[in-house]
């Protein structure tokens, strides 16, 4: 093996210069189909929605250039502000229970437990569920009439009259981060449990020997072999949940009276009443923080290769 | 593990495992047994458990031909955008895995970063451009859409499952005088084939439970897809809860059996195997 490391680029280094060339273009043909298709499909519109950003275009119209005005407009609606606010609330709500929970599984599943496969395809149940059908679930679990918890809660005595959690402004949107917790969850519980599975076991060995408890292996062993792929999945998460449509336009359209206006919800709204411009406005408010994401996801994924 | 559990210890495990168990399954029992009921039983006699159990509303659901057209447009556009997808996303991925030249890791980040776009950012451009080209109400319109998110998500997919599988045995076969196409069709491929299939499924289920630009590209009832046609029920003045139930396990059930059979070929590549590559 090491002999074959040494004597190998001598022995193929020159004779392989031709077919470097050949396969850079081979390189290139192949890719290209794909590269096309999101330059047409993705890059294009992308740059596109920042232009329509900066017209007054409403459906069928050309639109002219109008500089920042649909910013300027959008930054002082009540409904904007409204949804910044409740999508760091969300956001962060959402995003610190699945690392909580999701560490905690994790952990768990990673101790010497029976039947680990079992439990394991159990977690996967709500994210191997479509998200409309999980999020169309939860409104009914939620129902004031035939709903679940409000069935429990009048037998149990909890509450005298139904509870309408959607409709309800204080209720809402804790309503809608528990059920985006609940099938946003297992894609983290299943991430943490493979990256977990690669810190070696001696590791935990020699800190058990060393007096170590169960604390302290998880903050000085787990934690940091862990560390990098748990930082992708906060970020993609998070850029994913900023941008989920389904759950807010399945349970509760944005309301009541905006308490759970997200961006895609505001963005699918203004598209609704043809102001594109200003739809797309929405969208490109949220691109410094989804960029920012991004990036910092690319930078970390090519660290680790 | 080595070091000893205690038996309270286990107690404690298992019985926060139990808890997980009964917060995952409460609210898919709950969807199961409604599908189950009449109006009068869900409304006016709520229980939690599944008193007069009927199959009336699966029959009322497949009785009339609308869910058989919406499953029918479902397939239709999310087997043709998963083909073109996957037929794309093979040829690309082995040129990104396996062959060097300079724009590689830049498109390498291209990918990524198209796979993270949200469609939220891209509907309003897209409207205005499936308009442009008279594709709006039309299938092939809403196949075109769907290939943005069904193309990355593929080939990110695709390239972690490449990369796992050593190069060894190609550049033994090609000195021993295979070409990079013999290579590629007669040995990197048939060892692809678990995360070929399990790359098909994937985008194949995401293509499948798409609402956002079904919604908006998609204006007949009889072009709506299954997710489309749900949300409609959802959203009208009258909930069948029923009858949305019944639909939703319809449509739930065939793809999560498809995900569960291939989800271990590519967890891995969705987020953190893409780290190790």
């Amino acid at each position: 093996m090491s002999q074959d490391a040494l004597t190998r680029p001598q022995a193929v280094r020159e004779p392989r210069f031709n077919m470097r060339q050949a396969d850079s273009i081979l390189g290139y043909l192949l890719v290209a189909p794909l590269v096309i298709c999101i330059l047409m499909l993705v890059v294009y519109p992308f740059v596109f929605a920042i232009w329509i950003s900066f017209t007054d275009r409403v459906i069928g119209g050309g639109g002219n250039f109008i500089g920042l005005a649909n910013y300027a407009y959008l930054f002082q609606q009540n409904s904007f502000q409204q949804t910044v606010r409740n999508t760091i609330v969300l956001v962060f709500a959402v995003q610190t229970i699945k690392l909580i929970v999701g560490l905690g599984l994790a952990v768990l599943l990673n101790q010497e437990i029976r039947f680990r496969q079992f439990w394991r395809g159990l977690i996967l149940l709500p994210w191997a569920m479509p998200g409309f059908v999980a999020f169309i679930t939860w409104k009914l679990l939620y129902a004031p009439q035939g709903g679940a918890f409000n069935y429990i809660l009048i037998n149990l005595g909890l509450v005298s009259s139904h509870v309408d959690f959607l409709s309800t402004r204080e209720l809402a949107l804790p309503s809608v981060v528990v059920a985006l917790v609940w099938r946003g969850f297992p894609f983290w519980v299943i991430s943490f449990l493979a990256a977990l599975q690669t810190v070696p076991r001696e590791l935990y060995e020699a800190a058990a020997l060393d007096g170590a408890n169960a604390w302290q292996r998880f903050r000085n062993v787990s934690l940091p072999g862990i560390r990098h792929v748990v930082l992708v999945v906060v970020l993609v998460s998070t850029i994913w949940t900023t941008n989920s449509f389904e759950a807010i336009f399945l349970m509760t359209q944005g309301g009541p009276s905006n308490a759970t206006m997200t961006f895609p919800m505001l963005s699918y709204f203004s598209l609704q009443s043809l102001r594109i411009g200003e739809g797309a406005a929405v969208g490109v408010a949220m691109l410094p923080v989804f960029s920012a994401l991004a990036f910092v996801v690319a930078v970390l994924l090519q660290r680790d290769e | 593990m080595f070091y000893r559990v205690s038996l309270p210890q286990k107690f404690v495990y298992y019985m926060l495992l139990v808890i997980m168990a009964l917060v995952i399954l409460f609210p898919i029992y709950y969807m199961v047994i409604v599908s189950l009921k009449l109006p009068k039983d869900i409304y006016r006699t709520p229980s939690l458990l599944p008193i007069n159990a009927t199959l009336k509303n699966y029959i009322d659901l497949f009785a009339k031909d609308d869910f058989f057209i919406n499953i029918r447009n479902s397939l239709v556009v999310a087997s043709l955008s998963t083909i073109v997808s996957v037929f794309f996303s093979c040829l690309a991925s082995y040129s990104l895995v396996r062959l060097r030249y300079r724009l590689r890791d830049w498109i390498g980040r291209l990918i990524l970063f198209t796979y993270l776009t949200p469609s939220a950012l891209l509907f309003i451009p897209l409207s205005v451009i499936i308009a442009q080209l008279q594709l709006g109400n039309k299938l092939h319109g809403l196949i075109f859409v769907y290939l943005t998110f069904a193309a990355p998500l593929s080939t990110w997919l695709m390239m972690g499952y490449f990369k796992g599988i050593p190069v060894d045995l190609e550049e033994q076969a090609m000195v021993d005088g295979a070409t990079r196409f013999q290579a590629f069709y007669k040995i990197l491929l048939p060892l692809a084939v678990p995360g070929l299939i399990a790359v098909s499924v994937f985008t194949f289920t995401s293509a499948w439970n798409e609402l956002l630009y079904g919604l908006i590209f998609i204006t007949s009832p009889d072009l709506q897809t299954v997710p489309v046609a749900i949300s409609y029920l959802i959203t009208g003045d009258v909930f069948r809860y029923g009858l949305i139930m019944a639909a939703s396990v319809a449509a739930a059930a065939p793809v999560m059996i498809l995900y569960y059979l291939s989800q271990r070929f590519v967890v891995q590549g969705l987020s953190a195997g893409a780290v190790k590559g």
